[in-house]
């Protein structure tokens, strides 16, 4: 009767905190929704109704296709966002690359001037600045001594010059055959 | 009279379009992204995202075979189960010759994995969703964008963390002589 009992409230335990994780696991994801998803949703639908409506997307997308759709364009860009002054400024909320990434899929990839292979090395492309405003903080986290930040910031910053245009080369490479 | 009415249902049809597109975008992505996110929560908090700090350990030791563990297994595992921006308080278990390079692969790599694994970075979907916006435009499946966008990812961030490793060293190595050589 005690090993009954034993076994139904230890069942009822582990049961109890499994539908515990997953109610609050529902909780964060649709607070995450509310907090981080929709409110930038609502930022780029209003960006591309604009683009869309005034035709400022042609213009834009005129003006990057020469850029997105060869590979030593796709370097070039990835050499401007990597400069060691712009990345820190091109970094925050990775807006520049959300915006600039939605402009590139809403209007050259949506309408087949650049192939759709391209998707996977302008991912690279527009992207090498990514963390590169938040070199300190991210470093506090890791618990970095003072020193560490003041070596580790340039060095990120000069590294990415290195690693950008290799990371889109990369990704150019690994896109052969993709949508083929 | 009528130039004005123009100009209105011009300026309201600037807002139309983007609501359209919310529409789209939340009909289309949001409840998807719920039961992923619900999902991968739930998964995080049975497993516990504590017991990855063996790894953690692990990765700090020197030499090359080390190399894969500490710039491609600790980011991803970071990113995963800790997600964008506590990841990096994983850092901690490093010397601190491998803070910079560690940092730079894990913030490296809260974008790849987001075309399948979005509850890594929710408030940074649209680097992915933006360009994966024009592959469905084209009636083509971003599955196979996105499965190649995550490896790539890990190739990239090994090669980050092996040259900014390598950055590090010379500037540290240049700082101390300079150091050795005022005082």
């Amino acid at each position: 009767m005690e090993g009954l009992n034993k076994f139904l409230v230890n069942m009822g335990r582990s049961v109890g905190g499994v539908v515990g994780a997953l109610y609050q696991a529902g909780r964060e994801s649709i607070d995450q929704v509310l907090v981080n998803i929709l409110p930038f949703m609502a930022f780029i639908a209003l960006v591309i109704g604009i683009i869309l409506k005034t035709g400022i997307g042609d213009l834009i997308a005129n003006a990057l296709a020469p850029l997105a759709g060869s590979l030593v364009g796709l370097i070039i860009i990835s050499l401007i966002c990597a400069i060691p002054i712009l990345s820190p400024l091109l970094g925050p909320g990775a807006v520049i690359a959300q915006v600039v990434g939605t402009l590139l899929g809403s209007t050259l990839i949506a309408n087949g001037s650049i192939p759709a292979s391209y998707a996977l090395p302008a991912l690279f492309a527009i992207n090498p600045q990514v963390g590169c405003d938040f070199i300190p903080v991210g470093l506090a986290l890791g618990e970095a001594e003072p020193e560490t930040v003041e070596i580790g910031v340039p060095a990120i910053l000069f590294s990415r010059l290195i690693t950008g245009p290799v990371s889109v080369i990369l990704a150019f490479i690994a896109s052969i055959g993709l949508y083929a | 009279m009528n130039a004005l009415v123009v100009a209105a249902e011009w300026f309201i049809g600037l807002f139309q379009q983007g609501a359209s597109v919310f529409v789209s975008l939340v009909t289309g992505i949001v409840p998807l992204l719920i039961i992923l996110l619900t999902g991968v929560n739930a998964l995080i908090a049975l497993i516990g995202a504590d017991r990855i700090e063996k790894v953690g350990e692990w990765a700090a030791r020197p030499g090359l075979a080390y190399y894969p563990v500490r710039y491609i297994v600790l980011p991803f595992l970071s990113v995963f189960f800790l997600t964008n921006p506590m990841a990096y308080t994983m850092g901690r278990f490093l010397p601190e010759k491998y803070k910079p390079a560690f940092y730079d692969a894990a913030v490296s790599y809260v974008h790849p994995p987001t075309g399948i694994f979005p509850h890594i970075n929710p408030g940074e979907l649209f680097v992915w969703l933006g360009i994966a916006a024009g592959i469905e435009a084209q009636g083509l499946s971003v599955v196979p964008l996105a499965v190649r966008y995550l490896l790539v990812g890990l190739v990239v961030i090994f090669i980050r963390g092996i040259v900014t490793e390598r950055i590090t060293a010379i500037m540290w190595a240049r700082r101390e002589a300079g150091e050795a050589a005022t005082a």
